[in-house]
């Protein structure tokens, strides 16, 4: 908690007969984080890959192809196979997939591409229905010149014109005109410029078929209508194969990576011709685990060290490390910015702040159970994963909305508990509201929005403050202690002064009363303040000034807490008056203007909470992380850590 | 308290708070989306950092609501 797993450096030395070994035992422990070997020297190279890695690679491709033909998406595996049967499997597996799957996809194409010229010729063909004429009377003439084309004028005046000798055709297709002429071909030239004077004139190409027009589509769309049969056929073909061999291809793909993954592994030791060196990472706990297990498995002809010499904390790798609850929102850390190795780990904090602060803004009973229900449809539809963490992180969010839900007394914007409006009393769901530790519920976010504003502000000012309490140990721990108190110390002066200061003098401007200078909370806070900023100057320089306001901003901005969940209840409460009052019980009396009406009342809650629940998951959501980014994180976090990847594979479609 | 005759002015000068500061904050914001939307059509990765970046702005039509909560509740 709080801090990254904690590393411990390892070189595992060994002579080149054992290295396969050292390999796989290394893989199915799943714990070292290779670094690289990038240096070469006359001793030591970089590896040479095993020999059957290009082999498996090959598979690999050609397993991908036949998956990518197939459309086979990840999902759950149902059963896993076992690795001691696969192998013999892949080789015969994967030539017959190739086979019956390539062949079958370049039919495919090739009836896609008929489908498509067919279709093509189809098109071209239906203009002619306009004419009276076989398509093939259009073409093949040595002395005539056919124009086909579609216009809007009486081209007639202008051809006799240049000739009496000629044939016109004209006709109608689909509510356009279309005109056929033959002419001598020695008039080619005229009728070619009298054609391009029109702007209306299209010229249309004659499809090289023989025959009437309407035959000729008839015999095209029933070959269409054969070759998209076809297709389907083959398609449904496709799917039984990928039906049968999805499991298969899975399975296959996750050992093929494994075995890829192990063979290429040398890639990243440094090796003499008989012996290979391996650097790297294990976290601290699991080093026994690692030493026993290697030196089981080569009968002790493996040579570990613990290396404790000082190295760049830039080079460790990161993993955190969070009790469970606080571990899905390591999503939200790493989404951030993987921390450095001597960073705090913030998790453990956004664990308690994000879920609080989204409570606050939504807030509502009834949302809350909606939004709990859908994060635990999430959470069992997705074992693993981000979207497993973002539901764990909605699902606690939702549960403590409830309890806020309870104290501002709010069920889908209805009030739960008896209240005073204007005087007058609000009955609620519940009756009258229980008194908790002296707090009599509820407290309505309508009628207390001075009291919540203050609250907000507060936490506000409490969170930043903890920000700049873990900066301060950042610095200290990366530099030493002089640093810490000028970059962060001072904020934390300024903060606490500006608070003190600004908490006596608000009421007194608020007042008109003149300003209590003598008073020692704010002549106190004053003084804190300046000496804050004094060294802020001597630690950062003039310019530093600058970014004081920015401080002011950043509480200020905590009052979106209540601003976003005045703004969800605001319109729970507009949809709730629009429909009883209006509809369901117009002047006090339920179905006071009918069943219709009140049934269109219904619909108005509906889809007015629908449309508030969607907002109440992104608002609270995005705001309550936008909180913990930039308020919170940029008062100490850096960030910059490599993420701990250890050699190994987490199998889900094979076992051993 | 304010002068019974100038509520309505409060209430002025809560949506005239609310509506140039939603202004504001949408002008900020188009440029930030687009980029946003940019840089997801590249890579749909960048969903959640640009969601987050184009929120950013939003906080200057919250100070706006907030001077609008001030005006209604506490004066």
């Amino acid at each position: 908690m709080l801090k990254p797993t904690k590393m411990t450096r390892v070189v595992i030395a060994g002579t080149k007969d054992i290295m396969e070994t050292t390999i796989s035992t290394l893989h199915r422990l799943n714990v070292l984080h290779i670094t690289d070997y990038t240096e070469e020297s006359v001793d030591f190279r970089i590896g040479k890959p095993l020999k059957p890695a290009s082999k498996f690679s090959e598979y690999l491709l050609s397993l991908r192809a036949i998956s990518n033909q197939l459309g086979i998406m990840q999902k759950e595996p149902t059963s896993k196979h076992g690795s001691k049967e696969l192998p013999s499997q892949v080789d015969e597996k994967i030539t017959t997939l190739q086979k019956e799957v390539s062949s079958r996809t370049d039919e495919l194409r090739a009836i896609e591409f008929r489908i498509k010229e067919k279709e093509d010729l189809i098109s071209a063909v239906k203009p002619f229905f306009g004419l009276p004429l076989a398509l093939d009377e259009y073409y093949g003439y040595e002395t005539v010149k056919v124009y086909p084309g579609y216009i809007d004028t009486d081209i007639e005046p202008g051809i006799s014109k240049i000739t009496k000798n000629y044939e016109l055709f004209a006709g109608e297709h689909e509510k356009r005109k279309i005109f056929a002429l033959f002419v001598p071909k020695v008039f080619e030239g005229d009728v070619q410029k009298l054609l391009q004077e029109e702007r209306s004139y299209v010229e249309i190409k004659v499809p090289e078929l023989k025959g009437n027009p309407p035959i000729i589509l008839d015999g095209l769309t029933k070959e269409v209508t054969a070759l998209r049969e076809r297709h389907a056929a083959i398609k449904s073909e496709l799917d039984s194969i990928k039906k049968e061999y999805s499991d298969f291809i899975m399975a296959a793909d996750e050992y093929l990576s494994i075995e890829t993954q192990k063979a290429e592994a040398p890639l990243r030791f440094a090796t003499s011709p008989n012996a290979f060196i391996i650097d790297g990472w294990v976290p601290s706990r699991k080093y026994p685990e690692i030493e026993s297990r290697l030196l089981e498995n080569t009968g002790g002809m493996v040579h570990l060290a613990r290396i404790n010499e000082k190295t760049d904390d830039e080079d460790i790798p990161i993993e955190l490390e969070n009790p469970g609850p606080a571990k899905p929102f390591e999503l939200l850390i790493n989404t951030f910015a993987t921390p450095k190795y001597k960073e705090i780990d913030p998790a453990a904090v956004v664990f308690i702040t994000f879920p609080l602060f989204y409570a606050i803004m939504l807030g509502d009973i009834g949302y809350g159970i909606i939004v709990a229900i859908m994060a635990l449809v999430v959470k069992n539809k997705f074992k693993t994963g981000e979207l497993n963490a973002l539901s764990l992180i909605l699902l606690l969010s939702a549960v403590l909305s409830v309890v806020f839900g309870f104290i501002y007394g709010e069920f889908f914007g209805f009030p739960v508990f008896n209240m005073e409006e204007e005087g007058e009393i609000v009955h609620g769901i519940l009756g009258a509201g229980p008194a908790i530790a002296g707090l009599h519920l509820p407290i309505h976010r309508f009628g207390e929005v001075q009291l919540l504003l203050l609250i907000t502000l507060i936490i506000g000012i409490v969170h930043i403050f903890l920000g700049l309490v873990i900066g301060f140990r950042n610095i200290a721990v990366e530099h030493d202690i002089k640093h810490a108190i000028f970059a962060k110390g001072s904020w934390m002066m300024i903060l606490i002064g500006g608070v003190a200061a600004i908490s006596k003098l608000m009421p007194a401007m608020m007042s008109k009363s003149p300003v209590p200078l003598s008073d020692p909370i704010l002549a106190g806070g004053l003084v804190l303040g300046i000496i804050g900023v004094m060294l802020l100057i001597k630690g950062e320089g003039f310019i530093s000034v600058l970014e004081l306001p920015t401080l002011l901003s950043n509480v200020l901005s905590y009052s979106r807490i209540l601003a976003i969940g005045l703004s969800s209840a605001g319109i729970a409460l507009a949809v709730n008056t629009l429909a009883m009052d209006l509809f369901i019980r117009p002047d006090g009396v339920y179905l006071g203007k009918g069943i219709l009406l009140a049934l269109a009342g219904v619909v108005i809650l509906f889809i007015g909470h629908l449309i508030n629940l969607l907002l109440g998951i992104l608002g609270p959501g995005i705001h309550s992380l936008r909180l913990q980014y930039v308020e919170f994180f940029t008062k100490f976090y850096e960030g910059g850590g490599k993420k701990y990847a250890p050699f190994g594979y987490n199998r889900k479609y094979t076992e051993e | 308290m304010v002068d019974p005759t100038q509520a309505g002015m409060v209430a002025l000068g809560a949506g005239i708070a609310v509506g140039l500061a939603g202004i504001g904050a949408g002008m900020g914001e188009q440029a930030i989306g687009a980029a946003a939307v940019g840089a997801m059509a590249e890579d749909e990765k960048f969903f959640g950092k640009g969601l987050l970046m184009t929120v950013i702005p939003e906080s200057i039509a919250i100070f706006g609501l907030v001077v609008a909560l001030i005006l209604l509740f506490v004066f």
